[in-house]
């Protein structure tokens, strides 16, 4: 009975919130209803045959789209935590706008859920999940006031790895020696994926001259710019050449993971019968469908205001260095003079409070041109290059836009007064001003959440929440 | 004119954006002309006496922390700082880095880690996480960070204060007390970074290495620091 009020309270909570528009109703359902059955979350989630753990600092959220679409292409039904909220009130809510209360009714049945969590969630969340595989991306730096430091997160995995039984999958970044690292504390199998002739080293990812042995392995990377990328990738004796529509080396990890724990968990399972995919149109053709998460990456075109034709937009979540700095690698070869940034940067409890994390990414990179990856002797060394493309105009934003015209400065932008705008809406109209070429606007994550807001409320693109 | 920046422990000691401190004094050198070479010294490195015109000293991860403590004693480099300290060269030292420049850090369950005696204090391990943005009161005006720490400092009797606490911790959330300051060597638990939003400080940094080096009184020229100063000011009203 107890799970029955909370689910029903969970279920009113998140119909209250999206019909006043207070947000997507991702968390806040979920809240209350732990409140009621502090269970909840094992009761129901032992209802699902599959389920998938995705952890690390970046690429969580792409890569759980990315198993969540190969999965649907599948005929699998599948359930996850969305838009980012990935904190075990996430879940719970996820868990609660998908169960149905009748007395007589069936719930849904789903195949598999896929579930993502923060680097501090992870060693409360996986107990309660049981999962069949646990997914390793990579450990950075990241909003350290809140999950403390690099090597504390990774002693804290290792011994939550300690309590899994053998039987449980682990694949982990084979690139990044954190993960690779916690194979030893597992007394199971642990797989490897990872990217032929890179490797993560502090904060960046760079050119490695020896391979690591890989279970998992794309080669023959080509990179197209802002299109995306094209490798390479063994599965099952058999080699793919895979057209990845997302641009940067990170979301090439991305796709890699995803595919890696797909086929670990769905080789020897029958999926349904009458959509079973080869594996070539599965992970070949669905590509070519895949839609980035929400901010990650996206491309959208609008008209500026005073202005007859479209132009193109693009936005890039940046929320921690190394995220931010391969961002600012993948789109500094394709800035043009005429281009704008705008770039937001908010301090609220979800993008952490301590904004220091600005002065480890490199945005002295938006003024290089450069070919990644570029070889380097430490990643301390190339910040005190100078700046060779100037003029383009960059507006700052956000609740600590202050900060970030700083930074700005001193990586060597020209900040004119008028292009420091604090309230987000209003920096977007500065930024249109008289653009002639495309505008790429990097936010933080709350200030994400408020730009897809504004440019909702534009019928420039739709509400995140409607999209799935 | 020239100067060199001698970062200590570079390669282990970055945590919390403090390699933004370096890029301030780099950049606000240069901008009035003096050139600007940066030495990173760590495990294996000898650090030879006028070598450095001015030191900067990071945060790292216990781990890390560990390492270099036992390297400032056995390398012999903790001592030669503190000598060159003595004839006035000026430091900055920010939490981790502060902490091993102290007399000793005593974790939870191990024996204290001796420091390099520059600064006369001594830092406790404690349960309380010491965190979020903090304004003081010191000899440079306000100053405003980020702190993030365990560790609690007591200053003795000698030991100078950086400044007094106006929001947040400081040294211990005690005593209203931040930071030390010994001849021209700074230490403090500012994070933020801290020279980039407090540009008077990383100016005084600046003219005492050059005083220091050139045996004159030295006279920065004046930047426009705007920005800089709208950062600060927008912190101090958002948080002091």
């Amino acid at each position: 009975m107890q799970i029955k009020i909370a689910i029903f309270l969970g279920k009113l909570i998140a119909l209250i919130s999206q019909t006043f528009k207070l947000g997507g109703g991702s968390a806040a359902p979920g809240l209350y209803s732990l409140k009621i059955d502090s269970n909840l979350v094992e009761k129901l989630i032992k209802q699902i045959p599959h389920n998938i753990v995705i952890t690390g600092t970046n690429g969580k959220t792409t890569t759980a789209r990315l198993l969540a679409h190969f999965a649907t292409q599948s005929g699998l039904k599948i359930i996850r935590n969305h838009t980012g909220s990935n904190l075990e009130r996430g879940i719970a809510s996820a868990l609660i706008q998908n169960y149905r209360l009748h007395p007589w009714g069936v719930n849904p049945k789903f195949d598999l859920g896929i579930w993502e969590l923060d680097e501090a969630a992870f060693n409360i969340m996986v107990p309660k999940i049981k999962p069949e595989l646990i997914l390793f991306l990579n450990v950075f730096r990241d909003q350290l006031d809140r999950y403390g430091e690099v090597d504390t997160v990774v002693k804290k995995w290792a011994e939550t790895l300690k309590t899994l039984t053998p039987q449980t999958k682990v694949l982990v970044n084979g690139d990044d020696t954190n993960t690779a690292k916690l194979a030893k504390y597992f007394i199971g199998k642990v797989q490897k994926f990872g990217l032929q002739n890179y490797k993560l080293r502090g904060e960046s990812i760079e050119k490695r001259g020896h391979n690591t042995k890989l279970d998992f392995e794309a080669k023959n990377i080509k990179l197209n710019g802002l299109k995306g990328s094209s490798f390479n990738l063994f599965l099952n004796h058999k080699s793919y050449i895979l057209n990845l529509p997302l641009p940067g080396i990170y979301h090439i990890y991305d796709t890699v993971a995803a595919i890696a724990a797909f086929t670990c968990l769905f080789t020897d399972i029958p999926i349904h019968p009458l959509r079973r995919l080869s594996e070539a149109s599965r992970y070949t053709n669905t590509l070519k469908s895949f839609l980035p998460a929400f901010g990650r990456v996206e491309k959208f075109s609008f008209q500026p205001l005073r202005l007859e034709r479209k132009v193109e937009g693009y936005i890039f979540l940046i929320k921690n260095p190394a995220g931010a700095t391969q961002v600012f690698e993948t789109i500094a070869p394709q800035l043009r003079q005429n281009d704008r940034l705008l770039l937001t940067l908010n301090d609220n409890l979800a993008d952490g409070t301590d904004v220091s994390w600005i002065w480890d990414a490199e945005f002295e990179l938006l003024l290089m041109p450069l070919s990644f990856p570029r070889k380097r002797e430490s990643n301390k060394q190339n910040i005190y290059g100078s700046p060779i493309k100037s003029g383009m105009t960059v507006v700052c934003s956000g609740s600590r836009t202050y900060d970030l015209a700083v930074r700005l400065k001193y990586a060597g932008f020209e900040i004119k007064e008028e292009n420091i705008e604090a309230d987000i809406e209003k920096a977007l109209k500065q930024a249109q001003k008289g653009l002639k070429g495309r505008l790429f606007i990097l936010p933080t994550y709350t200030a994400m959440l408020e730009l897809q807001y504004i440019l909702a409320k534009r019928g420039i693109k739709e509400d995140y929440w409607k999209k799935e | 004119m020239q100067l060199v920046i001698g970062y200590l422990y570079g390669d282990l000691m970055n945590i919390y954006g403090d390699t933004g401190n370096i890029i301030a004094l780099k950049k606000r050198a240069e901008w009035r002309g003096i050139k600007v070479k940066l030495k990173v010294k760590s495990l294996k490195s000898k650090i030879k006496k006028g070598e450095i015109d001015l030191f900067f000293f990071g945060g790292g991860q216990d781990q890390q922390q560990e390492i270099v403590a036992t390297n400032l004693i056995t390398s012999g480099k903790g001592k030669i700082i503190k000598s060159e300290i003595d004839r006035g060269v000026p430091l900055l030292s920010i939490c981790g880095g502060y902490q091993l420049l102290g007399d000793y850090y005593k974790p939870h369950k191990a024996a204290k880690l001796i420091g390099v005696g520059l600064f006369p204090v001594c830092t406790l391990a404690s349960s309380d996480r010491m965190i979020g943005n903090i304004v003081i009161e010191s000899m440079f005006d306000k100053l405003v960070g980020f702190e993030n720490h365990s560790g609690k400092t007591f200053l003795k009797k000698d030991a100078q204060s950086l400044g007094t606490v106006i929001k947040g911790f400081g040294n211990n959330g005690e005593d209203k007390t931040e930071g030390c300051i010994y001849k021209n060597a700074i230490g403090c638990y500012m994070h933020g970074p801290l020279l980039p939003k407090n540009p008077k400080l990383a100016d005084w940094l600046l003219k005492k290495a050059l005083e220091t080096k050139y045996k004159r009184k030295i006279e920065l020229k004046s930047l426009d620091d705007t920005l800089e100063n709208q950062a600060h000011n927008s912190a101090i009203k958002k948080f002091g």
